[in-house]
C-alpha cells in the first residue's frame, strides 16, 4: 500500500507539469485580454518541434525545450495577427491555431519520419541526500530537470504578473485597454507580448509530452490536454498558483488511472477514464457556483474582445 | 535468434471461395487489374498503416504491377468519395481501403461503379463486388502469449490496450491462454487506456504494470510505448501490427504482424480471374489466410518455448488448433463454449468476458 503511493505520487509530477504550464502560459496571454483557445495547438507544436529537434541534433533536452517553446511562440504570431493586429473574433482564431497546427505537425512529421522514434529524454535526476529521506525523497527529490524547473518558472510569472511594472500594465491592458491606451501604454504591444511568451510556455509544456514523459513522438499526441488547460485556466480564475493546485489535481487523476487498473482493483474502467472530464465539469459549475466579487476581479474584464482605439462600446 | 520469422505457406483464402453461391451474381473486370490503395493516415504512421503499405510493396514486387497509395484521406464520404473517383476515372479498377470508417462509403461506391472491386480492411460492408476483411488476431496474439510466459520469470505478464471490446477482449483472452499452455499459472494483468494512440497514456500504463513485479508486458495500441519502456526497464514485451523489435531490439520477443499481401495477391487473382465472390459477412482470415502472423522469438525465449510456438503455429494452420476451442469456461465459471465445439465468430465480435488469468477492470 505504500508502494502504490510512492509510485503514485512520484509519477504525479510528470502528468501534472504538462496540465501546469500549459495553464500558465494561457494565463499570461488571457491576462492581457486575448482569449486563447489554441493551447492544443501550441502543445502540438512544442511536442513535434522538441521531438523533431532531439531526433536531428542528439538528445540536448535543453535544447529541444526551446526548440519547442520558440516554434511555439513562431506559430502564434499568426493568432497575433488574427487577434490582435486584424482584429478578428478570438474564439474563432484560437480554435483556427488548433486545427492549423493539427495539420501542419502532422504534414511535418511524417514527411520527416519523425514518428514512433525513441528519444532519451530527460533523466529522473535524484536530489543528493534529499533523495534517500524515506517517502518524500522520491515522490519530490527523483524528479526530472523540468519539474524542479517548473516551480521557479511558476515563482517568476506570479512576480512578473503582480509585483513588476510590466506586470501591471499587461493586467491594465487586459482589464481596461482604454484605460492603459490613454495611460500611454500600447495595447497592441502588450498583447502580442502576451500572446507570444503565453504560447512559448505552453509549447514548453508540449516539448515536455513528447521528449519528457512520452519519449517519443506521433502525430496528435497531446490528446486533448490543451482543452483541459483551458479549463483548468477558468477554475484557477486567471491565478497561477491555483492553476499549480489543479494541475496537480488533474495530474494525479492520470497517474492514478493505470496504477488502479495494474493492481486489478475491480472498479469500472469506464468510471475511471472518465474521471479527469467529470472533474472538469464539477470545476465548471463550482467556478460558476462562486460569483463572488473575489472572482469578478479575477476574471479580466477585456477577455475577448479586440480593441480599437475610440470605438463605442 | 533461431526462426525470428515463422515462414508461412501461402495457401491464399481457399475456404471462401467455396462457402459462397452468388454464382449468377459473379463479378467480372472488364480488363487486367489496376489496384490502388487508399489509406486515412500517413503511410509512415508505424502501425496499422504502415503495415498496409509494407503489404502494397511486396504486392508490387510479387505481381510485377505499380500500385499507387494516397494518404491521407479521412474516414468520411466527402473525403473519400473524391479520392476514390479519382482513381476510378484514371482507369484503377480495384480499390483497397484502411479502414472501419471507409465501410459505407466504399458501400455507395460500390453501387455506383459495379465494373470497380473494392476491398476494404477492418470494414463492415459487403457487396458483389465489395469485400471486407480483417484479421483473426487471436491466433497471433496466442503465439505471442506463449513467447510471452517463455521470457517471464516471474509468470505475471502484462497488457496494455485501447478500449474493452470484442477485437480486443478476443486478444486479451488468447495472450492468457497462450501464455497458460507455457506457464499454467501466469497471469495477465490488463490496463485499459481509452486510447489507440496516446504514447503518454501507454507508457504510464506500461510503467504502472512493472511497478507491481510484471515482466513482460503485451499490446493492442497503436505506438511502440510499451515496448520502449520495457526497454528501459530491462524487462520483456511483445508488439503488435509490425515487428516492434524495430524500435526495441532488446525487448521485444515477438510481435502479430499483419500480412495483407498473403490474402490479397491471391484474392485479386480470383477477381482477375473472374471467380471472385465475396462472402456476405467478408472474410475473416486466419493466419493461413493471410489476416496476421507473428515475428518470433527473441533471445529470452528459451529454444524449448520457441519449438512450441512455432508447432502451435503450424497446428493453426493445419486446422488441428482451434485457440476458441470446447470447453471453455469465463474467469467467473461460466462455461462459454461447450466441449467440441468452437466459438462462433458471431461471438467473438460480442466478446464481452475474459478467460480465467486475465487480470481487469470490470
Amino acid at each position: 500500500m505504500v508502494d502504490f503511493f510512492i509510485n503514485w505520487a512520484a509519477n504525479v509530477p510528470a502528468f501534472a507539469v504538462p496540465f501546469a504550464l500549459a495553464a500558465l502560459g494561457l494565463i499570461v496571454t488571457e491576462k492581457s485580454g486575448v482569449l486563447s483557445l489554441g493551447a492544443e495547438g501550441y502543445l502540438l507544436m512544442g511536442a513535434l518541434a522538441a521531438a523533431g529537434a532531439s531526433v536531428v541534433i542528439g538528445d540536448h533536452s535543453l535544447v529541444a525545450f526551446a526548440v519547442g517553446a520558440l516554434a511555439a511562440a513562431a506559430l502564434s504570431l499568426v493568432f497575433a495577427l488574427m487577434a490582435v493586429t486584424l482584429r478578428a473574433n478570438q474564439v474563432v482564431a484560437g480554435l483556427v491555431m488548433v486545427f492549423l497546427a493539427q495539420g501542419l505537425t502532422g504534414l511535418i512529421g511524417t514527411q520527416q519520419g519523425w514518428t514512433n522514434r525513441p528519444i532519451a529524454g530527460l533523466d529522473r535526476i535524484p536530489l543528493g541526500p534529499l533523495a534517500d529521506i524515506p517517502v518524500l525523497g522520491p515522490i519530490l527529490f527523483r524528479q526530472d530537470m523540468l519539474v524542479y524547473l517548473t516551480l521557479p518558472i511558476f515563482f517568476a510569472v506570479a512576480y512578473l504578473l503582480s509585483h513588476t511594472m510590466v506586470g501591471l500594465r499587461l493586467r491594465a491592458v487586459g482589464d481596461a485597454p482604454e484605460a492603459a491606451d490613454a495611460a500611454g501604454t500600447s495595447v497592441t504591444i502588450y498583447r502580442y507580448g502576451a500572446i507570444i511568451a503565453g504560447a512559448a510556455i505552453v509549447g514548453l509544456a508540449g516539448a515536455y509530452l513528447s521528449v519528457g514523459v512520452a519519449k517519443m513522438w506521433v502525430e496528435g499526441m497531446s490528446g486533448g490536454r490543451g482543452w483541459i488547460a483551458v479549463a483548468l485556466v477558468i477554475f484557477a480564475r486567471w491565478q497561477p498558483w491555483r492553476a499549480l493546485a489543479g494541475a496537480v489535481l488533474f495530474g494525479g487523476i492520470e497517474a492514478l488511472i493505470p496504477r488502479v487498473a495494474a493492481v486489478g482493483l475491480q472498479v469500472p474502467q469506464y468510471f475511471m477514464l472518465m474521471a479527469p472530464y467529470i472533474v472538469t465539469l464539477a470545476v465548471m459549475v463550482y467556478a460558476n457556483l462562486n460569483k463572488s466579487t473575489e472572482r469578478r476581479f479575477d476574471e479580466p474584464r477585456g477577455l475577448g474582445q479586440p480593441y480599437l482605439r475610440e470605438e463605442r462600446r | 535468434m533461431v526462426g525470428r520469422y515463422c515462414k508461412s505457406l501461402t495457401l491464399g483464402a481457399v475456404a471462401l471461395a467455396a462457402a459462397t453461391s452468388m454464382a449468377d451474381a459473379a463479378f467480372k473486370l472488364s480488363g487486367p487489374a489496376k489496384i490502388a490503395l487508399v489509406i486515412f493516415t500517413n503511410k509512415n504512421d508505424g502501425g496499422w498503416s504502415q503495415a498496409l503499405d509494407e503489404a502494397r510493396q511486396r504486392m508490387e514486387k510479387e505481381m510485377g504491377v505499380s500500385i499507387p497509395v494516397i494518404e491521407n484521406v479521412p474516414e468520411n464520404a466527402t473525403a473519400v468519395r473524391p479520392a476514390v473517383e479519382l482513381l476510378i476515372q484514371r482507369g484503377y479498377n480495384v480499390i483497397i481501403g484502411s479502414a472501419f470508417g471507409y465501410s459505407d462509403t466504399f458501400k455507395e461506391l460500390a453501387a455506383k461503379y459495379p465494373e470497380v472491386a473494392f476491398l476494404n480492411p477492418a470494414g463492415t460492408t459487403n457487396g458483389p463486388n465489395l469485400e471486407s476483411f480483417y484479421g483473426r488476431t487471436y491466433e497471433s496474439q496466442y503465439l505471442c502469449g506463449m513467447a510471452a510466459a517463455g521470457a517471464s520469470k516471474s509468470g505475471k505478464l502484462g497488457f496494455v490496450a485501447a478500449n474493452p471490446f470484442g477485437l480486443v477482449n478476443w486478444t486479451v483472452n488468447a495472450y492468457a491462454m497462450g501464455a497458460r499452455q507455457v506457464n499454467p499459472n501466469a497471469t495477465v494483468t490488463v490496463v485499459f487506456t481509452g486510447a489507440w494512440n496516446d504514447p503518454v497514456k501507454e507508457r504510464a500504463a506500461a510503467e504502472a504494470l512493472t511497478e507491481q513485479g510484471i515482466d513482460v508486458i503485451g499490446q493492442h495500441v497503436d505506438t511502440p510505448a510499451v515496448q520502449l519502456v520495457a526497454q528501459e526497464k530491462g524487462i520483456y514485451s511483445t508488439g503488435h501490427h509490425r515487428d516492434l523489435a524495430e524500435f526495441a531490439p532488446k525487448a521485444t520477443q515477438c510481435s502479430s504482424v499483419w500480412v495483407w499481401d498473403r490474402f490479397l495477391v491471391p484474392e485479386i487473382k480470383k477477381i482477375e480471374a473472374g471467380n471472385w465472390e465475396p462472402g456476405p459477412y467478408g472474410a475473416f482470415l486466419s493466419i493461413k489466410e493471410g489476416g496476421t502472423d507473428v515475428s518470433c522469438c527473441g533471445d529470452a525465449v528459451a529454444q524449448a518455448v520457441a519449438d512450441k510456438v512455432v508447432a502451435a503455429r503450424q497446428a493453426i494452420v493445419d486446422g488441428k488448433l482451434q485457440v476458441y476451442a470446447g470447453p471453455l469456461k469465463d474467469r467467473d465459471g461460466k462455461e462459454r463454449v461447450p466441449a467440441g465445439a468452437v466459438l462462433s465468430d458471431a461471438d467473438l465480435w460480442a466478446m464481452d468476458w475474459y478467460v480465467p488469468g486475465v487480470v481487469s477492470q470490470q
